[in-house]
């Protein structure tokens, strides 16, 4: 840490070595992954399940597809993949969070799904996966948390089938002034409020309102995917541009 | 909020669509052999395209416009006639309905909806009881039968009006006829005001 050499980056509004972010997050992922489903529906009131229904209508996924569902956390996405692809087909929810990745296995099994999931604790920077994997990688309010964004998106690309495409669907930078206050308000004063009463951790639900505001905003975002080698790179904003979704092909 | 409307009016559908299949006991077998099957339809006058997807258990709901094993579009006019099996290669011929893909996966799609016969009233009977659901069963039957009756007699009341009209109404080569005339007698009276004119001066 004393190293002044030492590359930095941002954990929420602090700025942190870039070796301590992993364990940071993990830290706010730990704290939060029993009370992460019931925190997503009092947050968003229950919005996050028609941004992902959105999410999936935008995957246009077909039966026997393989999907990668990153940062998939307790597996809402994959829960309808599952069902989408069905037995020839195969989805992988992979989180960097073994909290996480047990109470979504938990989860889905709890729904009867488990032919067709495989559960894999993977970093999105370096994904442990074959070139040319999967028709579809979905990233659902992750790819903020991921230290370095680029090689993230390099390394889904590299995994992603020719034709295959990922979706980003994560929290943006809202489109009206009036909302945009409105957000801030909600963000900064009731939603740590509403994480420690409903999750009994304030501090994570504060970062959480703060990685959001370091996050890409659309047009960065876009950009970054064209980087990455993604085409015809487009996005959707959803709820005012609380959050967008971005879509990109690999040719 | 209204640009999720579609997916959360698609949400609530597959989820009630889910709870009729469950009803039929039967259902189970047929969806079996419908499985990974893709169906697409869209009505002209709307710019959703509702993607219907086979699972084993459910039927799967969707909007989007990419590749499908089947793909129907008709307008509102039409819908009513699909129904109809013979209706159909009209329907194609006069572009009323365009169909691409497989059209056997639609006939399949279509014989499942058409065989399902949801027990509703075992359903009911767990919330109501045997005897109020049995009430409330001959009610909906003679509620039906009323309706279907009243369907009747008004198509029966328009098709009389509409022979009735028939009769009344005079064969194109009359109304030519008709109209010759009108012209001749125009003609003539025009003359016959030129005539006075020229008497007048």
């Amino acid at each position: 840490m004393s190293d002044s050499n030492q590359k930095t980056t941002h954990f929420g509004y602090k700025t942190v070595a870039e070796d301590d972010k992993v364990s940071l997050v993990a830290n706010v992922f730990h704290s939060v992954a029993a009370k992460y489903d019931v925190m997503n529906d009092v947050m968003s009131f229950g919005i996050h399940r028609l941004w992902k229904r959105f999410t999936i209508d935008c995957s246009a996924v077909r039966p026997g597809q393989k999907v990668l569902d990153l940062a998939g956390g307790t597996g809402d996405l994959t829960a309808l993949f599952s069902k989408r692809v069905g037995s020839s087909g195969k989805v992988v929810l992979a989180d960097i969070n073994a909290s996480m990745l047990a109470v979504g296995r938990d989860k889905l099994r709890d729904q009867g799904l488990v032919d067709n999931i495989e559960y894999v604790q993977a970093n999105a920077e370096a994904l442990p996966f074959a070139d040319n994997s999967f028709d579809i990688i979905t990233i659902a309010f992750g790819l903020r948390n991921v230290t370095n964004k680029d090689a993230a998106l390099a390394s889904m690309f590299r995994v992603l089938k020719p034709g295959g495409r990922l979706l980003v669907l994560e929290f943006s930078k809202p489109q009206s002034e009036l909302l945009t206050k409105a957000y801030d308000f909600y963000s900064f004063n009731l939603l740590p409020k509403m994480g420690q009463l409903v999750a009994g951790d304030a501090e994570s639900y504060q970062y959480l309102a703060e990685s959001i505001r370091m996050h890409p905003d659309q047009a960065t975002l876009q950009q970054m995917m064209e980087q990455a080698g993604f085409a015809e790179v487009s996005y959707h904003n959803l709820t005012g541009g609380i959050v967008a979704l971005h879509r990109g092909y690999k040719f | 909020m209204l640009q999720l409307a579609p997916q959360l009016l698609c949400g609530l559908a597959e989820k009630a669509l889910a709870e009729v299949i469950a009803m039929d006991p039967a259902a189970a077998a047929r969806l079996q052999r419908l499985a990974g099957r893709q169906l697409a339809f869209q009505l002209t006058e709307f710019d959703w395209r509702l993607v219907l997807t086979a699972t084993s258990k459910s039927l799967l709901l969707n909007l989007h416009k990419e590749k499908v094993d089947c793909a129907i579009r008709a307008d509102l006019t039409s819908l009513k006639q699909l129904r109809d099996p013979n209706q159909l290669t009209h329907l194609i011929k006069t572009d009323a309905v365009q169909i691409d893909g497989d059209i056997q996966v639609a006939h399949q799609f279509s014989s499942f909806f058409q065989q399902l016969q949801p027990d509703w009233q075992a359903k009911a009977a767990l919330y109501l009881g045997d005897g109020l659901t049995h009430k409330l069963n001959r009610v909906l039957q003679q509620l039906s039968a009323l309706i279907t009756a009243k369907q009747q007699a008004l198509q029966q009341m328009s098709l009389e009006l509409a022979q009735d009209e028939l009769q009344l109404t005079p064969h194109r080569l009359e109304i030519e006829q008709f109209s010759a005339e009108v012209s001749q007698l125009h003609a003539r009276l025009e003359r016959l005001q030129h005539q006075l004119k020229s008497w007048q001066e």
